[in-house]
Order: C-alpha cells, then structure tokens, then sequence
C-alpha cells in the first residue's frame, strides 16, 4: 500500500518478538511516538507461530540468507540491517507417513472404524490452518512475573490460556505423573503412605528454608534431598519435577525454583503452569495491538535498507524512499548490523516438534502435559510440552509436543533418546503390534536450531541510542524478557512507568446507561 | 450479576478511512468524530441492546490502524461473532481490496463468524461502486450487504440489530462458532456437534485472566 509514514517518531521498533513487542506496548502506553516494523510479513520473528505449511518458510529463508538484504555498507554511515549470524538454523522437516491415504484392510471389522481413515501428509496438510507451531513454545507461572504484567497492565484481554493439567516425568524407563499439590501428592497411588508423609514435611519446609540456607551453602539440592533421607522416587520428583533442576544444581537455586512451582500452585489450576491458546505467538500480538491502540504505527513485510548514523549515533532509518528519524531504535538481534554483534558468541536451543497420533499417557480427558525428562548419559534434560486439539495448536484427535533443550550437539542427536523412548518414528504395520507398543505414533517431525543470546552481550559495540533485544530463551515463561524489557524501558525512560495499566473501554465511554461489570 | 445474557465479539476491517470509527462510534455513542483524530487508548467499545426482551452486549472491536499496512494481529479475529466488512462506495481501491480483506478472514476467522458487507459514505455524491456492485459481491461471498452513512447515521443502527439478532438467532440455535475449530473443516462445511461437547469445550475451560470467557452462551 502506498501510505507514507510519518517522518518523525520518538522509537523506531524493528523486529516483533516478545521483548521489541513489549517495549513498543511500554512505549506508546506513556505517550512515545512509535513506528514497528518488520521485515517478515507476519508477527513475532523468531517468537512466532506457524500453521504446518507457513512452517516450511523457516527452510527457504535459511537456504537463502535473505536476511542479509545488502552487502554490508552502502555508503558511509549507513549500516546494513540484518546479519547472518542468529538464524534458525538445521531446519529439518519429515513426513513419517504416505502422501496419500492407503485404504485400510481392517475396514471389515466394525471395531477399527476410526482407523479407517488414515493420517496421510495430504490430510494433514488440508488441517494445516488447524495447526499453530511454536518457535518458541513458553508456559507462564502462575504468579509469575508474566501474569503480573498482563494483569497489571490490562492486556490480558488479548488473549486466553489453558491450564497444563499435569506434569510428568521419566523415571526407571517408565512415564510417572507427578504429584505437585497436597490434593496430587495423598491420591497418588505410586507413593506409599510413608512417603506421603516425608514429601509434604519436605514441600512444607521448603517455604522456611532459613535454616538450611547456612548448612547447604555450597552444595547441591540434591545433596540436600538425599540429607532428608528421601527415597530416590521422591527424590527424582521433587529435582527434576518441581525444582526443574539437574543434578548440579546449587542448593540456593533447586529451593527458589522449588518455593517458585509451589507458590503458584491453586492460582488457576491443577499446575502452576498456563498457555497461551492458539500458541505462544499470540503474546507479542498481544503487546503490539496494545502498542496499536496507543497510536504506535505497524508495518509488517518492510525492507529497510539500512539504518544512517551521525556521531556515531542512530538517527535514521532508510525505509523505501523514506528518511526516518527517531530517537532511539530497538531491534531484535537476528536484525541487527553486523557491526553491533561483533564478538557475541553463538549458542543454540535444539528444538524439535512432533505431531502424533495419541498422548504420551493416554487418558480419557484431553490433557495439556509437561514433561521433564531428567540429564541422562551426558545429554541435557529435556522439556517436553504436548498439546491437544483444546489448546488450538493442533486438529482433534492429534497432539503437538514441543522438545526443548540446550543444544549440545545437534537438535536431532539431543533428542534421540527421548524420541526413540517415548515415540515410533516409524508406524508399525499391524495394529496389533501397534497396540502393545502403547506409544505415540510420530506422523511428522520438525528439526531446528534457534540461536539463544539470552545471555548474549548486547551492549558492547552497540550505540548509545540504539537497543538489541535479544531472542527466545531457554527459559520456560516469559520472566527473563520482561527483566531485559523493563531494563531497556529504564534506560531509555528513566522517570516513566513501564506498562500502566490500560483503561478498561467501560472507562473511556460516556452517554451509556449502561453500568460496568 | 451481569444484567446480560448474551455477549457477542464483532470485529471490523477494511481500508484506512473507509469510516470503521465512525461506524462504531456513531452507534456507540451516537455522534460521528470530525476530522480523522486517531482515537488513542480505545480498544473496543460497547453497547447492551435488547434484542426481544434479552439484552444482549456487543462488544465492538475496531483495527487500532493495524490495518493500514496490513498488520492486523490474528488474534484480533480469534473468538470473532461477527465480522463487518467495510468499503467506502466513492472509492474504488477500497472495493478492489475486499478480496484480500476476505483471504486474511478465511484465514483467522472461524469460518462460522457472520460476515457482513458494509457499503459506507452513501452520503457523498461521488459514487463509484453502484449498489447492485455491492450486493453480487456479497451474495457471491455468502455476506449480508448493507449500505450505511455514518455521517446521516443511515442504518448504522439497523446494521448491529441486525447482527445481535442474528447471532441470538444462531445462539438459540447452537450454531454460533464455538471455536472448538476441531468441528469445522477448511471448506466450512461442519460436523454436528453434540450439546455435551459445549462445557467442556474450549470456551468454559479456556481462561479469561481477569475477565470471564467472551461467551459461553450455552452455559449461561
């Protein structure tokens, strides 16, 4: 569309993922003049979510590197955005069934009626609006920072969440669920009474750890738990399930996760853990329709051609035949100019995606489940996060689950373990055989590497006025992007409010007879 | 309590100036804004009507400008109702980009959400689509067609009764979009849905943080 855009803003935003997203929202909510844009036609960069066919657009643009859209400088004092370091990278994508449906043989027997129609990639691609894939899938603590936020701030209008219902985990080559409330931990039949007893007296003293803090200084959690003479069942749930810690982690650490996952326990419901309906790249959308609705100015699918700098600052941004000028510029990381990330190190999440045919433990109620599969034999644990048709990630009848971990040596290699434990790769012929195996069929698999500059230092060669956010982090919720958000706002806004609560629309109306809620 | 019984999420697109705010706000508020003064902070508006003795909420979504380089968010039509459709009857362009307003649809929207075309500005003398124009393309789309004046207020208020009607219509009938998408196939054809899937459906289970679910009128 031919509009021009205004020519002067207080920020220019490039980039829509979680962290430019909320700064945009912050922004506008105290009055900013903002432009966003950004270069790929939908929201969310390396944040979004995909349908099965947009997914495969992952692929092109890596094969491509279009995200280097010039050669590095054009002219003196104009930079070049995007750089070729913080792609996605190993992308893979597999079809674990035929093209086409195969004709069933059982269709005879009135009992495999459902088998009659197979899953074929035809099928699955006909649903494909059905599915929304996550780059980056998160949770949100219950009383996290993240509900915080949305709560305060009054965005969370723009979206609705469901809970994970259960947590489970992998012990003894067997899938256990974990009990995480008093409700959980007394009607779990896998734990004997006396064990009951010790986990509730250990729960309860972890929300006083006072004492202990002295003597366990400077050893691990683990050491702590094998001190209460836990038996190693209860062990393994309380490290791995509900401290979400490995077997180094410092006791300090292991207690603050822990008194974490309880704290929120009972907010919302059997978990303390909720999800974003329609995925988890409906929350930067959230944040930018706030920034929207403060008068913050979106432009999705742009190439700017660069950005001009004078004394070493930013001062414009060279978009079509437009000069831009803007006190401060915000990018996220993969659209920053090679010159602003020199000397940051490289680091990756390993991330894969399965669609399957069934959960990982059956139940008569669609569960939304996560699971924790401990460190094994040098691998780092993994995070495992299965959605159902409920969550409208997926069609009905099929699961998502999300594999997460930090890269080691490659998503696929990090992975396999798990994979071949939990899932069939390839599906058996019979059913029969089917049946005993008990295990998810995987009809399709996604591989890739998404760079982590979480921790990543984003300041060094980076101008005064200019601020990279960085991408997804291994993190299971969004707390560590409002750390970085907030910590951005501050430095640009020193004596301003970071999100405000917005009005409420009964507010802002006059002449209504009508009473608010 | 609520002194409602029904509330339905109407969602607007369509061009830049084409008069979505002055729809809104001519119906909200009964006044039609001068000049083109972005309207900072306002989300949505509503307005209770009563449609045979219930009274029914409409909450009316409007594009916060996204839609000008289009990059309106997809939850904006997430949970949609009803999707009015708006071109501006003395400007073509406006017309000619109803197609790409409709593939965005197709693709965000349930393909259950009412979908009405609106023709506005039958105030002005400069005419360029004329009204039978109008009327194929929506009957081709499967819309209602409407054509407003903002400005004269000329069925702006038939245009919502006529929504909050039709979708009481298809409440009574548990036809409204449930968004349990499972039960619809891309081509819009549906699968019966059974009256036990509507409490445990998406609507009473997902969780509205502050707020309570848009609706689930079948709990109600």
């Amino acid at each position: 569309m031919d509009y021009t855009f205004p020519e002067k803003f207080d920020l220019i935003v490039v980039g829509t993922g979680v962290v430019e997203s909320m700064l945009s929202a912050a922004a506008s909510r105290v009055g900013k003049t903002v432009l966003h844009i950004d270069t790929n036609d939908y929201y969310g960069g390396q944040w979004a979510s995909f349908n099965l066919e947009t997914i495969t657009k992952l692929k092109n643009d890596d094969n491509s590197s279009s995200n280097v859209r010039n050669p590095l400088v054009l002219e003196e004092n104009t930079y070049c955005l995007g750089n070729n370091v913080f792609n996605v990278e190993n992308v893979q994508f597999k079809y674990h069934i035929p093209n086409i449906p195969k004709k069933s043989d059982v269709s005879e027997d009135t009992s495999n009626m459902e088998l009659d129609e197979k899953w074929s990639s035809e099928r699955l691609l006909k649903e494909s609006r059905k599915f929304n894939i996550d780059l980056a899938p998160k949770l949100q603590f219950g009383r996290g920072d993240f509900v915080g936020l949305l709560i305060s701030s009054n965005i969370s209008r723009y979206a609705e969440y469901r809970c994970v219902s259960r947590i489970i985990t992998w012990l003894n080559g067997k899938l256990h669920v974990v009990p995480c409330s008093r409700a959980d931990v007394f009607s779990n039949t896998n734990v004997t009474v006396i064990e009951k007893r010790m986990l509730m007296k250990v729960l309860t003293s972890l929300n006083d750890p006072e004492e202990d803090m002295k003597n366990y200084e400077n050893q691990t959690f683990k050491d702590f738990l094998i001190d209460k003479k836990l038996s190693p069942n209860l062990i393994h749930f309380i490290l791995y399930g509900i401290s979400m810690s490995s077997d180094e982690t410092p006791f300090s650490e292991g207690v603050g996760n822990a008194k974490r996952f309880l704290n929120s326990l009972g907010r919302f419901g059997k978990t303390p853990f909720l999800y974003s309906m329609y995925g988890s790249g409906e929350l930067p959308q959230a944040f930018c329709r706030l920034s929207a609705v403060f008068g913050g100015v979106f432009a999705l699918g742009q190439t700017p051609q660069g950005i001009i700098m004078h004394d070493n600052k930013f001062k414009s941004l060279k978009l079509g035949s437009q000069h831009l000028e803007a006190d401060h510029l915000i990018m996220s990381v993969d659209n920053s100019p090679q010159q602003f990330i020199t000397g940051v190190e490289k680091k990756y999440i390993s991330r894969a995606v399965l669609i399957t045919s069934s959960s990982m433990i059956e139940s008569e109620k669609e569960h939304l489940t996560l699971l924790f599969y401990p460190p094994e034999n040098g691998k780092n644990t993994v995070t495992l996060i299965e959605l159902g048709s409920l969550t409208g990630t997926c069609p009905k009848g099929l699961f998502l689950v999300h594999l997460i971990s930090r890269q080691n040596i490659s998503p696929e290699e990090d992975f396999k373990h798990v994979v071949e434990n939990l899932f069939l790769s390839e599906p058996f012929e019979t059913p029969e055989e089917n049946e005993t195996a008990r295990k998810p069929e995987i009809l399709w698999s996604a591989y890739f590497s998404l760079p982590d500059t979480s921790e990543s230092d984003l300041k060094s060669n980076v101008p005064d006025n200019v601020f990279l956010c960085p991408g997804p982090d291994l993190d299971l919720d969004y707390d560590g992007s409002i750390k970085m958000a907030r910590d951005i706002f501050k430095r640009m806004y020193d004596d301003l409010e970071f999100l405000p609560r917005a009005p409420d629309p009964e507010e802002i109306i006059l002449g209504e007879d009508e009473e608010g809620e | 309590m609520d002194d409602y019984k029904f509330l339905f999420k109407v969602v607007l697109v369509g061009n830049a100036g084409v008069g979505k705010t002055c729809l809104v706000r001519r119906f909200t508020q009964g006044l039609f804004p001068p000049g083109q003064g972005a309207t900072i902070g306002v989300d949505f508006m509503i307005k209770t009507v009563e449609v045979g003795n219930e009274k029914v909420k409409l909450q009316i979504w409007d594009t916060a400008g996204q839609e000008r380089f289009r990059s309106i968010t997809q939850s904006y039509y997430r949970s949609a109702h009803a999707l009015i459709l708006v071109y501006d009857i003395s400007c073509q362009p406006t017309f000619d980009c109803l197609t790409d307003w409709l593939r965005e649809i197709e693709e965000y929207a349930s393909c259950k959400v009412l979908r009405v075309l609106v023709g506005n500005k039958i105030d002005r003398e400069d005419r360029e689509i004329p009204t039978h124009v109008g009327e194929e393309f929506a009957e081709r789309h499967n819309m209602y067609y409407l054509e407003t004046s903002a400005k004269q207020s000329d069925n702006v208020e038939r245009l919502f009764m006529q929504i909050a009607e039709d979708l009481m219509k298809q409440a009574r009938s548990r036809d409204l979009p449930r968004y349990n998408s499972n039960h619809q196939n891309i081509n819009g054809t549906t699968t019966p849905i059974s009256d036990s899937s509507c409490c445990s459906g998406k609507f009473i289970n997902a969780i509205v943080i502050f707020g309570k679910p848009t609706a689930c009128i079948h709990c109600s």
